[in-house]
């Protein structure tokens, strides 16, 4: 891999080139407590440490609400809706968020390309930051706090500037035009990354490694904690929405007023919701809200193949937008009897 | 309870009626107001909007009748009998419609004689009051569109669903949904505002919060006994309301759900009033 | 085989040609490819499923109860039961639908070949196991002997059940059984009873048959320990498990089965299981 170092200054001017690339989005404080990735005018707002996004970056390829066909109903024609073509930038994604990524790519571009995800994912560059966990986060449990895939650039944070690594050809492309801004790694540098590295992992709350989980959630099935956890649980479905790895969506016709036309839309949904179990007949396969929320549970906690981690990436954003404060991680460990601090 | 429809002869577009009982006539102004007026009136034949035309009458035959307001006189009652009588199909058309609306806001035993003297006293009034009652609790209701006002997206979907014989995909999912992927801050969780996006119907793209305004239930409970009441109770005595605080917000648009009271009951026991 | 265009959710037109009503609520369709090209080259296996769209109605998946060997041609079985199929019931011949797939692993019938076969069905479940039995009386040199159980709870619901009433007349004579019962209908004037009460009857060689099933969980529950404890090979039991399908090709999520160690979609891993799977998925039936 290639290495290459970065002054905070520097970053600046970078990320005014990467604004010139494409639409370049980073995170934001957009309240109190709560950021997001936005799309930057001033690089000066990019928020570098900040905890988790609201929304999770899989929105940007698999979008929230989105137009696939235009239909003729007397003509009996689909019409693709041709995906906008633009570089997506994502500036500062933390580990957790690009295996996210490579979890939905995993599922979008499989051997049934999802072309409305493809084209946009084809035009995404992806640039990691690296972050120090807080209460939430259980991305080392999962395996997962070190990415070694899945980005394009991958910025870790020395005391002056950046170490950068070099994951793509399309992470060298950004690099080279800019000999100005970059500069040789250092051993002071490797080992300033090194005790970032150490200081890192000795703020995580819990320790362990978390593959064992899934056979505990299959022989715990009647835990009590499932009665307990979902009597409290709203139904809103904020977990499902803020997970970098949840995926389900819906689809409806939206017919135009002319009894001619239409349009054909996707829209993200959870399997929170009631009709997401449901069958023709009006029975539903999950029935109940206690059955949906199990159903959360092994769904995340299901293994993916490709990235040979869970569906979970331990981020903390369902715990963290619960509105009724279920602890997932909290739960997760008092099924597995997994010891540590919450 | 429903008249035949006479075979069309000429004209064949679908009637339809646009009515109002006790309402602000919000809905029908949304309704008379959505971008594309002139589309839906090339494709339908208004049989009677006030709003619109002084040619209306009350309970003209159509195949589909929007009823905004809530039944809140005795006239209210007699014209909305009249309205199912001569529709095919009838839609509530709003809050008020839906749910009864603001004005059928009460705490603990619904006390109508009460009510009328607290707000007239002893002065003589020319209509019969009655306690405000969300339509479905008179007349058979085939389809709501709920909101104070109703949506345009959802009543364009509605009205094109109707022309090629059918009705939209229900929804039954919250409005923290279309929140969080609108972007915005959760303020129920950041500043333990209450809000009640958890437990209402989506469909307004969660516009209140946008506005950094607490949702108040407008539009109704999510369908198919899904709203947990009872649970956002707890997560709101946990950010420090009080029962009353929680029963006040709740009832707002919801005073005629069984379910509220039932729930809350689990959580803060009895009504103490 | 899948023909996809380039968006894998753009459908092929379809053209209605018959309707004939199988129930109350239940009709079967007709349908042709209007492209001669896909229409040579659709094949499909049995216990596989289509998306069927109505535009500006929606999409619905519906399992394909047709023999695959005929060619640019299938049927579907279909309920009316929402939105969509209630449209699908208002078609007239000649009218034109979208259809995409066929989806999913369908029954393994090569596996089957050279094996007795019996299938199984409960209500509704007929439509898919009316692909494999077709499938076995068209590949008839194929297989043993074949037993076909179809329940339901009333005559009235009994799908195909002119169709197979008429098949009789050779069934003894090309070693076929066909068994039709109903569970509730006191008027019904055939055999009563679930599946397993009708086993005896099966015409079968326990230690070499595939077994084909479709209905509720509680009959794969019945069967399943029927089947066992009568000496079933388990790797040739199979089932097929309903879910809401709505994109068919492992995307959208609604299908998902499963617990942690077992997560699928029966729409990309299913909607056909081995008995080993199945029981390997804790509280699935």
């Amino acid at each position: 891999m290639r290495y290459v170092k970065i002054s905070k200054e520097n970053t600046y001017k970078f990320l005014e080139h990467l604004k010139a690339t494409g639409a370049l989005y980073a995170p934001q404080k957009i309240s109190d407590r709560f950021y997001d990735f936005c799309a930057i005018s001033d690089v000066h707002d990019v928020e570098f440490e900040y905890d988790r996004t609201i929304r999770p970056p899989r929105r940007f390829f698999h979008l929230p609400d989105e137009k696939m066909f235009n239909f003729d109903m007397t003509r009996h024609e689909l019409t693709p809706v041709k995906t906008q073509a633009e570089h997506i930038i994502l500036f500062g994604v933390h580990s957790c968020d690009i295996v996210g990524l490579r979890i939905m790519d995993a599922e979008f571009l499989d051997e049934q390309k999802d072309s409305y995800y493809e084209t946009r994912r084809k035009k995404g560059i992806i640039i990691g930051l690296s972050c120090l966990p807080d209460e939430y986060c259980f991305c080392n449990v999962r395996r997962i706090e070190f990415v070694d895939a899945g980005f394009d650039l991958f910025f870790h944070e020395l005391p002056d500037g950046f170490l950068v690594r070099v994951g793509t050809v399309t992470g060298h492309k950004l690099v080279d035009p800019h000999p100005e801004l970059f500069e040789e790694v250092s051993a002071d540098d490797t080992k300033n990354m090194e005790l970032f590295e150490e200081k890192r992992s000795s703020m995580f709350s819990i320790y362990g490694n978390w593959d064992n989980l899934r056979y505990f959630l299959e022989l715990r099935m009647d835990h009590p904690m499932y009665d307990r956890e979902s009597e409290i649980c709203l139904g809103c479905g904020n977990c499902t929405l803020t997970c970098p790895t949840c995926r389900c969506y819906d689809v409806k016709d939206l017919p135009a007023i002319n009894q001619v036309n239409g349009e054909r839309v996707r829209f993200w949904d959870s399997c929170q919701f009631r009709s997401h179990g449901l069958v023709a007949g009006d029975h539903n396969f999950r029935a109940t809200k206690k059955d949906r929320f199990f159903n959360r549970y092994h769904c995340k906690n299901a293994y993916c193949p490709e990235t040979t981690t869970s569906y979970c990436v331990g981020c903390g954003r369902c715990t963290y937008f619960c509105p009724a404060e279920i602890n997932f991680k909290r739960n997760l460990m008092e099924i597995a009897g997994y010891r540590g601090a919450v | 309870m429903m008249t035949i429809i006479e075979e069309c002869t000429g004209d064949c577009r679908p009637r339809v009626g646009v009515y109002a009982l006790t309402s602000c006539y919000g809905c029908q102004l949304k309704l008379a107001t959505v971008q594309k007026i002139i589309d839906i009136s090339n494709m339908v034949s208004f049989e009677s909007f006030y709003m619109l035309s002084s040619a209306s009458k009350m309970a003209a035959d159509v195949d589909v009748a929007f009823v905004e307001g809530s039944v809140s006189t005795e006239r209210d009652l007699e014209e909305l009998m009249e309205i199912r009588k001569h529709s095919r199909i009838l839609v509530a058309l709003g809050a008020c419609s839906v749910n009864g609306g603001v004005q059928s806001w009460a705490e603990g035993e619904m006390d109508h004689d009460a009510l009328h003297k607290c707000v007239y006293g002893d002065s003589k009034l020319t209509m019969q009051g009655l306690q405000a009652t969300p339509i479905s609790k008179h007349v058979d209701v085939d389809y709501y569109l709920p909101g104070c006002p109703p949506e345009e997206d959802e009543i364009m979907y509605f009205i094109s669903a109707f022309l090629i014989g059918t009705f939209p995909e229900p929804k039954d999912y919250p409005v923290c949904a279309e929140c969080r992927l609108a972007g915005n801050p959760c303020i129920l969780i950041e500043r333990g505002e209450p809000c009640l996006g958890p437990v209402i119907v989506a469909g307004c793209k969660a516009r209140c919060i946008g506005f950094d305004v607490p949702c108040v239930g407008c539009r109704g409970p999510v369908p198919h006994e899904t709203a947990w009441f009872d649970s956002l109770a707890q997560t709101f005595l946990r950010k420090g309301m009080t029962e009353k605080q929680i029963r006040q917000r709740m009832k707002i648009f919801g005073s005629h759900d069984p379910n509220i009271e039932r729930m809350l009951h689990s959580i803060l026991g009895g009504e103490t009033e | 085989m899948l023909i996809t265009k380039d968006n894998i959710y753009d459908t092929h037109k379809c053209r209605l040609l018959r309707k004939y009503e199988l129930t109350e609520h239940e009709s079967l369709f007709l349908f042709r490819f209007e492209d001669p090209e896909v229409a040579q080259n659709w094949r499909y296996l049995p216990g596989q499923f289509v998306e069927l769209s109505m535009l500006g109605y929606g999409e619905v998946p519906i399992s394909i109860c047709s023999s695959a060997r005929r060619m640019g041609f299938f049927e579907l079985c279909i309920r009316n039961a929402g939105r969509v199929t209630d449209r699908i019931h208002k078609l007239q011949p000649g009218d034109i639908v979208g259809i995409r797939g066929p989806y999913g692993n369908g029954f393994p019938v090569d596996q089957f070949h050279g094996r007795d076969l019996l299938c199984v069905a409960a209500g509704l479940g007929m439509a898919p196991l009316r692909s494999v039995f077709l499938y076995a009386i068209d590949n008839r040199w194929l297989f043993g002997n074949i037993t076909i159980i179809n329940t339901a709870r009333y005559g009235k619901e009994l799908l195909f059940q002119k169709e197979l009433e008429a098949m009789k007349d050779i069934a003894t004579a090309e070693n076929i059984a066909i068994i039709q019962s109903t569970t509730r209908d006191p008027d019904w004037p055939g055999l009563k009873g679930r599946a397993t009460e009708h086993m005896d009857k099966a015409n079968v060689d326990p230690k070499n048959c595939a077994v084909a099933m479709c209905g509720p969980p509680a009959m794969y529950r019945g069967m399943f320990n029927y089947l066992v404890d009568a000496g079933y090979d388990p790797r040739y039991i199979f089932v097929t498990l309903e879910r809401r399908m709505k994109c068919g090709v492992g995307k959208c999520g609604h299908c998902n089965i499963g617990t942690a160690t077992s997560w699928k979609y029966a729409c990309k891993d299913g909607p056909v299981f081995d008995y080993y799977a199945i029981i390997s998925i804790p509280g699935l039936i």
